[in-house]
C-alpha cells in the first residue's frame, strides 16, 4: 500500500525598500527515490515572473526565480504531490560479524570515498572538550550504537523553536541543550563522525500527523551509512527511524549545502521573511 | 666580509658583492659572466645621470602605460607604480628549457591530480597522498566531484613560481593554479625596456614575449564547450578595485575580448549570456579572475556580488567553459607541494625536473616537534594563503615574534608547512635611493599554459625583486619589484 502526500511550501519576503533586482534559488522539490515518487508540482510567484527549473552542484533540483522589476513584496507557493511506500525501517539485515564492521570503516578505500560526510564542517564540529559526549560501544554493532545515539541526542536537547537560528553551532546547543529539528541532526552528524561513521544532514518534509516535533517548516534528519547495508535515515528530533512520513528534497554535509532557499537581494534597508509547510496525507489503493 | 667587483664601469663602481650569495651576473672572483658581458660593457657606457634619466623614462613608461597595482591592508588604498629596474635578466636556452620542460611537466602532473581527486581519488586509495589533505582542504569542491571541465583541463593557467638557490640549481617554491598574476608586467616590462634603451636588443637574440595573449586565446578557445564552432571568450573581473584589474583589462584587450563583471552577464536556461547592445550573446569560455567561492552565489557564498548567480549549474552541465576550473585550490594547497615529487612519479611515471624544496609538514607531529623548536631557522608559511601575506622568516625574528609564530602553528598545525631559509639569487638592482646598483635577491614566475592538445611555456616569465636590502619576500603586494626577463634563443 502507498500514500500520497501533498506539500504546500509558502513563503512570503518583505522589504524595508523597493527591490530592483534579485535571484533566488529554492531547494524545495522532494526527490525522486527508491521510496519515493513526485508525481505533479508547480511553482508560482505573486510578480508572476519566469520560474528556472535547474540541478545545483550536488545533484538536487532546485528552482531559481530572478526578477528584474522593483518590488517591495514578493511571496511564492509551491505545491508538490509525492506517492511514497509504506517503509518498514527494520526491513534490512545486519551483519552478525560486529569487529568486521568497525574495521570496514576504517579502510581507507571506505574513508576516501565517504570523504565529504566525515567532515568536520563549521556545524558538525564538536567543541574540543565535547569530543567523547557519546562514544561508541565496541561490543555492539554499529546499528545498535547509531540508534543509542539518536535515542541520546533525542533525550539531550530539548525541542524548542526560536532559541537558535540557522547559524548557530554545536558549542551553543551542548551549552543550552535547546533547539530545533536542525540542531538534533548536527549534532547526531558530529557525534557520528567523530565515531568514524558517514553522516549525511538531511532536508525535507515531515507528515506531523501523528504528533511529531518539528514545526509547521522544512524538518531536517540524518542519514548515517552502515556498512554492508546502505544509508540509513534516523530522525533525531523524534527518536524514530525514517518512515514514510518523511519526503526527502536533499541532502548534504550539513545546512548549508542544503538551505530551503538561498538569495542575493539588491536592496538595502530591513526585510523580512516568513514561511510555512504543510502537509497532507491520503491513502493510496 | 665585502668584495668590490673589479668594475671599470661608473655606474657598477660601488657595486659591493657580498660572500655566500649566488650572484646571478658577477662569479665567485667578481667577473662578469660571459652571457651578461655585452650588456654589462652597454650598461657601462651610460654615466650615473643618464641612468637616472633612463630610470625616469621607463617609470614614465609604465605611468603613461596606466600599469599600477593595490597594497592591500595599508591604511591608505594607493595606486602604485610597479617598481621596475632596467638592468634585465639573462637566463640561456639550456637552462631555459629545464624550467620550460619542468613548468609543463608540473602542470600536467597537477591536471592529472586533479582530474583524480575530483573523480576516483586513486592516488589517496593507494596511499600516496593522504586522505586528511583532502578532507581538511577548505579548497576542495564537493560541487565539482565528477563534473569533467571540457577537455579533462583544470588547470589552464599555472605560475610557477621558480628560485636559483646558492647551489646554482634551480628550486620550486610553490605551483599557483587558481589566478596566477603577473604576465602583463612581463610584457609591459619589455615595453618599458625598449623605449629607455632600444639599442640592447640589438646585441641579444631574446624570445618575444608578447605573444603570451594569443597563446591564451588559442588555448582558451581550444577548450570550447561540445558543439561549439567559434566560441566566445570573455575575461572576468571582480573590477577596478581588485589589485590585478590593470591585468585583467590588459589580457582582454589584447587578445581582443571583452572584460565583464558579474552584472555584464546572466544566465538563462543553463547558459552564460553577456549583455550587449545588439542584445544577449552566449558566452562559451570565461576566463575568471575571480576566486571559487564568489563566483556563483547560489552554490558557494551566497553574499557575493562578484560572480554571477547560477554559472555553476551552466558550468556543470558542460555549457561553459571556466579557466581556471572550480576547485583547482586543493592542488596548488602549499601542503600538496610537498608530495609534487610522488605526484609527478605517479601520474607521468617520471622523475621530477625540478626539485622542491624539502618541506616541513606542521601536521606529522616529528615535523612539527622540529619545526617549533627550530622556528630561527625556517621560513614558516601558511598552506592557503597567497601575495606573501602570513610568512614569517625565522633570521629576522624577534623572540617575542617567534613565540608568537610558535603559539599559531601549534593551534593550528594542518594550516602551516615549514622550509629552510633558502638563499634566493641576487642580481645588481638598481636602487633609487643610493643612486647606485646594489645585490638584490630575486625569483622567477613562470606562466605555463594548458590546453586541448597544446602546451605553452612564456619564454621570459616575471622576474620579481625584492627590494629592500637582505629582503627574501619578493611579491609585490609586499613591495617587491620586477626585471625584464630574457630568455635566449640557441
Amino acid at each position: 500500500m502507498s500514500l500520497e502526500y501533498t506539500v504546500t511550501y509558502s513563503a512570503k519576503n518583505t522589504y524595508e525598500n523597493s527591490v530592483f533586482k534579485a535571484f533566488w534559488q529554492f531547494c524545495i522539490i522532494p526527490e525522486d527515490n527508491g521510496t519515493q515518487q513526485l508525481v505533479h508540482w508547480n511553482f508560482e510567484n505573486s510578480l508572476n515572473v519566469f520560474n528556472g527549473l535547474s540541478i545545483n552542484g550536488l545533484g538536487f533540483k532546485v528552482i531559481r526565480v530572478h526578477p528584474e522589476v522593483s518590488f517591495k513584496t514578493i511571496s511564492f507557493k509551491a505545491k508538490f504531490k509525492v506517492i511514497k511506500q509504506e517503509i518498514n525501517p527494520f526491513n534490512f539485515e545486519v551483519d552478525q560479524d560486529i569487529a568486521k564492521g568497525y574495521k570496514s570503516i576504517l579502510e581507507i578505500a571506505f574513508k576516501t570515498e565517504h570523504e565529504p560526510f566525515l567532515r568536520k564542517t563549521r556545524f558538525t564540529k564538536l567543541p574540543l572538550k565535547n569530543t567523547s559526549l557519546f562514544s561508541f560501544d565496541k561490543t555492539k554493532s554499529i546499528f545498535d550504537n547509531l540508534i543509542e545515539l539518536n535515542t541520546w541526542t533525542f533525550e539531550y536537547i530539548d525541542f524548542k523553536a526560536g532559541v537558535t537560528d540557522v547559524d548557530t553551532t554545536l558549542d551553543t546547543i551542548i551549552l543550552k541543550k535547546n533547539g530545533v529539528c536542525q540542531d538534533f541532526s548536527h549534532l547526531f552528524c558530529a557525534i557520528a563522525r567523530e565515531n568514524h561513521v558517514p553522516t549525511r544532514y538531511v532536508s525535507g518534509y515531515l507528515h506531523q500527523g501523528n504528533g511529531y516535533f518539528g514545526d509547521s517548516q522544512m524538518h531536517a534528519w540524518v542519514e548515517a551509512f552502515v556498512p554492508d547495508v546502505g544509508w540509513i535515515g534516523f530522525d533525531p528530533t523524534n527518536n524514530l527511524l525514517v518512515n514514510e512520513n518523511h519526503l526527502k528534497v536533499a541532502h548534504g554535509k550539513d545546512y548549508s549545502d542544503c538551505p530551503p532557499i538561498k538569495g542575493v537581494v539588491y536592496s538595502n534597508g530591513w526585510n523580512e521573511t516568513e514561511h510555512s509547510v504543510e502537509v497532507q496525507a491520503s491513502q493510496q489503493q | 666580509m665585502a668584495i668590490n667587483t673589479d668594475a671599470n664601469h661608473q655606474i657598477f663602481s660601488s657595486y659591493l658583492k657580498k660572500e655566500g650569495l649566488f650572484d646571478e651576473v658577477f662569479d665567485t672572483n667578481g667577473k662578469v659572466k660571459s652571457i651578461y658581458t655585452k650588456l654589462f660593457d652597454l650598461y657601462g657606457e651610460h654615466s650615473v645621470e643618464d641612468y637616472v634619466h633612463l630610470n625616469g623614462k621607463a617609470k614614465a613608461s609604465f605611468f603613461n602605460q596606466g600599469i599600477t597595482f593595490q597594497v592591500y591592508g595599508e591604511k591608505e588604498a594607493k595606486e602604485k607604480i610597479f617598481p621596475f629596474d632596467l638592468f634585465p635578466r639573462i637566463i640561456d636556452a639550456t637552462e631555459w628549457e629545464t624550467i620550460e620542460t619542468g613548468s609543463i611537466q608540473r602542470s600536467k602532473a597537477l591536471n592529472c591530480f586533479l582530474w583524480d581527486v575530483y573523480h576516483d581519488k586513486k592516488i589517496i586509495k593507494d596511499k600516496v597522498v593522504p586522505l586528511e589533505l583532502l578532507s581538511s582542504s577548505s579548497n576542495y569542491l564537493h560541487q565539482m566531484v565528477g563534473v569533467d571541465p571540457p577537455n579533462g583541463i583544470y588547470n589552464h593557467v599555472s605560475g610557477i613560481d621558480i628560485i636559483k638557490h646558492s647551489d646554482g640549481k634551480y628550486y620550486v617554491l610553490e605551483d599557483n593554479i587558481r589566478c596566477p598574476s603577473g604576465v602583463s608586467y612581463v610584457i609591459c616590462n619589455r615595453t618599458a625596456l625598449k623605449r629607455a634603451l632600444f639599442g640592447v636588443f640589438n646585441h641579444y637574440q631574446a624570445h618575444t614575449v608578447t605573444n603570451y595573449a594569443e597563446n591564451l586565446l588559442k588555448v582558451l578557445e581550444s577548450v570550447k564547450p561540445h558543439g561549439v564552432d567559434i566560441p566566445t571568450c570573455v575575461v572576468i573581473t571582480p573590477g577596478m578595485f581588485n589589485s590585478a584589474y590593470y591585468e585583467h583589462s590588459y589580457l582582454a584587450k589584447a587578445m581582443g575580448v571583452e572584460l565583464v563583471e558579474g552584472r555584464d552577464l546572466f544566465v538563462e536556461n543553463d547558459f552564460v549570456y553577456m549583455k550587449t547592445i545588439n542584445g544577449p550573446k552566449k558566452v562559451d569560455v570565461i576566463y575568471r579572475r575571480i576566486d571559487d567561492l564568489f563566483m556563483d552565489p547560489m552554490e558557494f557564498n551566497p553574499n557575493s556580488t562578484l560572480g554571477l548567480p547560477g554559472l555553476f549549474a551552466a558550468y556543470k552541465k558542460g555549457n561553459v567553459c571556466i579557466a581556471n576550473a572550480l576547485g583547482t585550490g586543493v592542488a596548488d594547497d602549499k601542503a600538496i607541494y610537498t608530495y609534487m615529487p610522488e605526484i609527478i612519479k605517479y601520474y607521468l611515471g617520471e622523475d621530477p625536473i625540478l626539485s622542491n624544496v624539502h618541506t616541513y609538514h606542521c601536521s606529522r607531529p616529528d615535523e612539527l616537534n622540529y619545526v617549533l623548536e627550530n622556528v630561527d631557522k625556517l621560513v614558516v608559511k601558511p598552506v592557503d594563503e597567497a601575495g606573501g601575506y602570513g610568512i614569517s622568516i625565522g633570521n629576522k625574528l624577534t623572540k617575542k615574534e617567534i613565540e608568537v609564530v610558535k603559539k599559531q602553528v601549534k593551534e593550528n598545525p594542518r594550516k602551516y608547512v615549514a622550509q629552510p631559509i633558502l638563499s634566493l639569487s641576487v642580481h645588481p638592482t638598481y636602487i633609487e635611493q643610493k643612486d647606485s646598483f646594489e645585490q638584490r635577491h630575486i625569483d622567477l614566475r613562470t606562466f605555463t599554459l594548458l590546453g586541448k592538445d597544446k602546451e605553452f611555456v612564456l619564454k621570459g616569465g616575471l622576474t620579481r625583486v625584492a627590494l629592500q636590502e637582505g629582503n627574501l619576500i619578493v611579491n609585490s603586494s609586499q613591495g617587491g619589484g620586477s626585471k625584464d626577463t630574457w630568455v635566449l634563443k640557441k
